[in-house]
């Protein structure tokens, strides 16, 4: 218990410590301590309670209860303070509105309803902890090189916010820390509220006008999930009597019918989250932040509040087919038409942003399987592409501070150029699509759950994006690892707190990967069994220690014997008579000289953002709304 | 107990896939040859090749693709180890495409401007089969309960009496699988074409030796995916198999002979819809049934 109080309170500590110490020096010591801190803790409380039965721990505490509405008056007050000065309207509407109902909320209906047992944690919470206080703060250590970088790069005279900036990131570790280990859901809501606040933040940092407008369309679209929160909130206090999470699932699980509006309404928040179709704009806009934001908001943070939320909620997608139904059709569609979009951008960021979308839309289609298997492969999806996606945005980073660009085609013989940095984002993007990378592996578990429910669209729209999902990595994989000439090596200028984060996520991918089969036994297949009464686990022990032996294999290869050849080099074959065989350059027909370049395949008339993205929206908009109508029916 | 079956499986299909693959692919050519009136070579005119190619000085372009070319070997034996051992369909087929993946890798590696405009023809082709792959795998699932290639032999009937459809659409793309015209995108058998040889247009000597051992074991592999719907009862029935994968390897070369390539386009069009088609009805009609 002091554990998780201090993984909440800690966090804070760091963020004002940051506001405080406004020096590049004090800011490095600051961040590196908390964050070293802050990994070990959860460190120690995962090695308590991994695998472990669900502890919970009594605490009242009037301080917080009279906190939270105060929390919530304070995330108004700042969403209108932005909306005013920015002119923007509905987002000043939608903060009041939801201000006004959980004051309601708070003083009217939650009047009188204690919550006993307001802490818990369980292996779910457990590997959360272990993938915000290593994956979130490891991001945390390398923003502090990249921030540098960065602020380097930004006009002359432009306003230095960085204290804020790693202040708000802690803060959202935090807020993240308070989601995963509330029972009282009222707590949990307003950890919610922050996260969406915090990310708004971090979003429109620059405070260009772009980054102003995509932070806006980001509170936007939250704000109505944490609506749809509250409604939740509402539902379950009149049809239950209680706000302790763990009572509202085995009430529900016991009462269906009267759980379908609420199950709904917390299902919809959780896709608002976890940016589904119609929401997924917020999150690809978020991509004009800082780039340590984009890997904070996709890896550790943020989208993973959202599947948190809805993998805690499997067991009464089992009871309840109506918002069931929705998560697995928004989900399944989600993951198709983005692993689609993802193959005509070229945008580093833009692709990784649309395979974060499609990833999460396969884990909210397993939260809405609901079964033992669709939970399992639920959560070593959450687990790897935490993992992965970090490593992804962090190299990517720091990649477009090197060469300038975060264009694919501009990744060129990263190989040669970023040697190190080539190898780390070749093991991330492996890990993101490929057997045996732990990826696959859990997508190979997605399916044998979609099968055995006899989930018939899923299966197609799964087979589908899987091959839309090896074209647009394998292309990417394929540039980076072109050899041509000697060009200089340019990656020696890289902070060694980026190299620090980068070595650790590299670490943890191959650790993770080859320890696949041990982490299921011992630690998810006990929380299955615990959740559903029966373990389970699809792909079979014996399957997953081949595929972790040939992990340790690929590995090798990639770090240790791509580097001495035995073969012998020669020019390359172009046609003609080459001048410049470096730079590809060759004599042409009329005698002058042709570089010979390609580019790599994006398919726009097929894959382009247009009419896909209209027909997603549309779909999941109609889902969504057939799913509230039929639950409010129903109830 | 299955995980020493799969690895032994592996060394098995390691020293006889390159055998039955290089008489296949011998058979193939004299059997071509007499399609378009010629004698054609001797049988074992693919083995020549590949020992005069092991012979030949190890040069490459980038350094790295007789590695990249080593891994692809690997993750290919592996994959048809799982297989021949009865061990699971989906691995197979899944480590089959990371065969693939290295294959791709290995000529985006050297950087030519042919290589590198095959590979990405060669990674559309990924793309253009592997939905009907994973439907292929459901519909076996549907049919015999479970993903196990050994459950074939506890069937009273061969698969292909409930999945023919899907054994259809897996037809159609087993000739992208085995890179035949007119599906032959990546690279073809004639050096002189607008791609020069594509992927495999910077690969030479033993890494060259290496892309034609893949190859005879993959063509093993994928009629081994073919034979599995004609078996049933016991391993007598492996006999039906191995007819009718040899039948469907005859079709492929029939079509190889008469067909033009087509672009792209066509390509992942109709492969994507015979999946949906083919793949999508079988698996309905065997769920919801």
């Amino acid at each position: 218990m002091i554990l998780i109080d201090s993984l909440v309170v800690f966090p804070l500590i760091a963020a004002v410590l940051l506001l405080i110490g406004r020096t590049d020096a004090v800011r490095d010591v600051i961040v590196v301590a908390s964050a070293a801190i802050i990994a070990v803790l959860s460190i120690v409380l995962a090695a308590q309670y991994l695998g472990a039965p669900t502890t919970y721990f009594m605490f009242e505490s009037p301080v917080i209860d009279a906190l939270v509405p105060l929390i919530s008056i304070a995330i108004c007050a700042t969403i209108c303070a932005f909306g005013i000065k920015y002119k923007n309207v509905f987002a000043v509407v939608l903060a009041i509105v939801q201000l006004a109902g959980s004051l309601v909320f708070e003083f009217v209906f939650a009047h009188g309803i204690d919550v006993q047992l307001s802490l818990y944690v369980d292996t779910l919470s457990a590997i959360m902890a272990l993938i915000i206080g290593i994956i979130g703060s490891g991001i945390c250590v390398y923003a502090l090189g990249y921030m540098k970088d960065f602020q380097a790069h930004e006009p002359e005279g432009a306003r230095d916010r960085r204290p804020t900036f790693f202040a708000i990131m802690f803060l959202f570790l935090s807020a993240m820390y308070v989601i995963v280990f509330s029972n009282n859901m009222s707590w949990m809501f307003t950890g919610w509220e922050v996260t969406t606040l915090c990310s708004f933040l971090l979003i429109a940092y620059t405070r260009t006008d772009e980054a102003v407008r995509n932070a806006f369309r980001q509170i936007i679209m939250n704000i109505a999930g944490g609506i749809g929160f509250l409604v939740a909130l509402f539902a379950v206090v009149i049809c239950f009597g209680t706000l302790s999470f763990s009572e509202f699932i085995a009430l529900g699980s016991l009462f269906p019918s009267f759980a379908a509006l609420p199950v709904c309404a917390l299902a919809f928040a959780g896709l608002t989250k976890a940016a589904q179709m119609p929401f997924h704009t917020w999150l690809l806009g978020a991509m004009v932040a800082p780039t340590p934001t984009s890997a904070l908001l996709h890896s550790s943070t943020m989208v993973k509040a959202g599947v948190f939320l809805l993998i805690k909620l499997a067991p009464l997608f089992l009871v309840c087919p109506v918002p069931a139904v929705m998560c697995e059709l928004v989900g399944g569609v989600t993951f198709l038409l983005c692993s689609c979009m993802a193959i005509a951008q070229s945008n580093a960021k833009r692709v990784l942003a649309y395979s974060t979308i499609a990833n999460l839309g396969l884990i909210v289609a397993c939260a809405g399987v609901g079964t033992p298997e669709a939970v399992w492969a639920a959560i070593f999806l959450v687990i790897f592409h935490a993992i992965a996606k970090s490593l992804l945005f962090l190299c990517v980073g720091t990649a477009e501070h090197h060469i300038g660009s975060r264009n694919i085609e501009d990744m060129d013989l990263l190989f040669q150029r970023m040697p190190k940095l080539a190898r780390f984002m070749m093991l991330g993007i492996m890990c993101m699509f490929i057997a045996p990378f732990g990826m696959l592996i859990a997508k190979w578990a997605t399916l044998i759950s979609f099968v055995e429910t006899n989930s018939f669209v899923l299966i197609l729209l799964l087979a589908f994006g899987s091959g839309a999902t090896f074209m647009f990595w394998a292309k990417w994989l394929g540039k980076l690892t072109g050899i041509a000439g000697e060009p200089e090596d340019v990656e020696l200028t890289v902070h060694k707190s980026e190299w620090a984060a980068l070595y650790l996520m590299a670490g943890l991918i191959i650790a993770v990967c080859v320890l696949l089969p041990v982490i299921s036994s011992c630690i998810v297949e006990p929380y299955i069994a615990s959740m559903f009464g029966v373990p389970a686990q699809g792909v079979g022990q014996d399957n997953l220690w081949i595929a972790s032996v040939l992990v340790a294999f690929v590995a090798i290869v990639l770090f240790g014997g791509l580097r001495h050849s035995r073969q012998k080099k020669v020019d390359v074959y172009l046609s003609g008579v080459g001048t410049d065989f470096a730079t590809r350059t060759y004599v042409n027909s009329m005698g002058g000289q042709t570089q010979a370049t390609a580019r790599n395949l994006y398919l726009e008339p097929l894959f382009g953002e247009g009419r896909l993205k209209v027909a997603g929206e549309v779909i999941c908009t109609v889902l969504i709304v057939i799913a509230f109508i039929a639950s409010g029916v129903l109830f | 107990m299955s995980l020493i079956q799969t690895l032994l499986g592996t060394v098995l299909f390691a020293v006889l896939a390159p055998v039955v693959g290089c008489l296949l692919a011998g058979a193939d050519r004299i059997v071509s040859a007499r399609m378009q009136g010629r004698v054609g070579p001797p049988l074992l005119q693919p083995y020549y090749d590949v020992r005069k190619l092991l012979g030949k000085e190890d040069v490459s372009v980038s350094g790295v693709d007789g590695l990249y070319m080593t891994c692809a070997l690997v993750f290919t034996a592996f994959s048809g180890g799982f297989f021949f051992s009865g061990g699971n369909l989906l691995m197979s087929a899944f480590l089959i495409t990371m065969a693939a993946l290295f294959f791709i890798i290995a000529a985006y590696s050297s950087r030519s401007p042919f290589a590198e405009i095959g590979a990405g023809r060669e990674s559309l082709q990924v793309m253009a089969y592997e939905p009907m792959v994973i439907l292929m795998a459901v519909a076996f699932y549907l049919a015999t309960g479970t993903f196990q290639v050994a459950g074939v032999f506890d069937l009273r009937h061969p698969i292909v009496c409930t999945t023919w459809l899907a054994f259809i659409g897996f037809l159609f793309i087993l000739t992208i699988k085995l890179r035949k015209s007119p599906f032959d995108l990546s690279s073809s058998h004639h050096a002189h074409q607008e791609l020069v040889k594509g992927v495999t247009t910077e690969m030479s000597g033993r890494t060259l030796a290496k892309v034609e051992v893949m190859h005879w074991c993959e063509t093993v592999l994928f009629l081994g995916w073919t034979g599995m719907f004609f078996v049933w009862g016991g391993p007598a029935t492996l006999i039906v198999g191995v007819v009718f994968a040899l039948l469907a390897w005859f079709l492929e070369i029939l079509i190889d002979n008469n067909f033009a390539r087509v672009k792209w386009q066509a390509m992942l069009k109709s492969a994507w819809i015979v999946a949906l088609v083919c793949g999508g009805v079988n698996i309905a009609v065997l769920m919801l049934l």
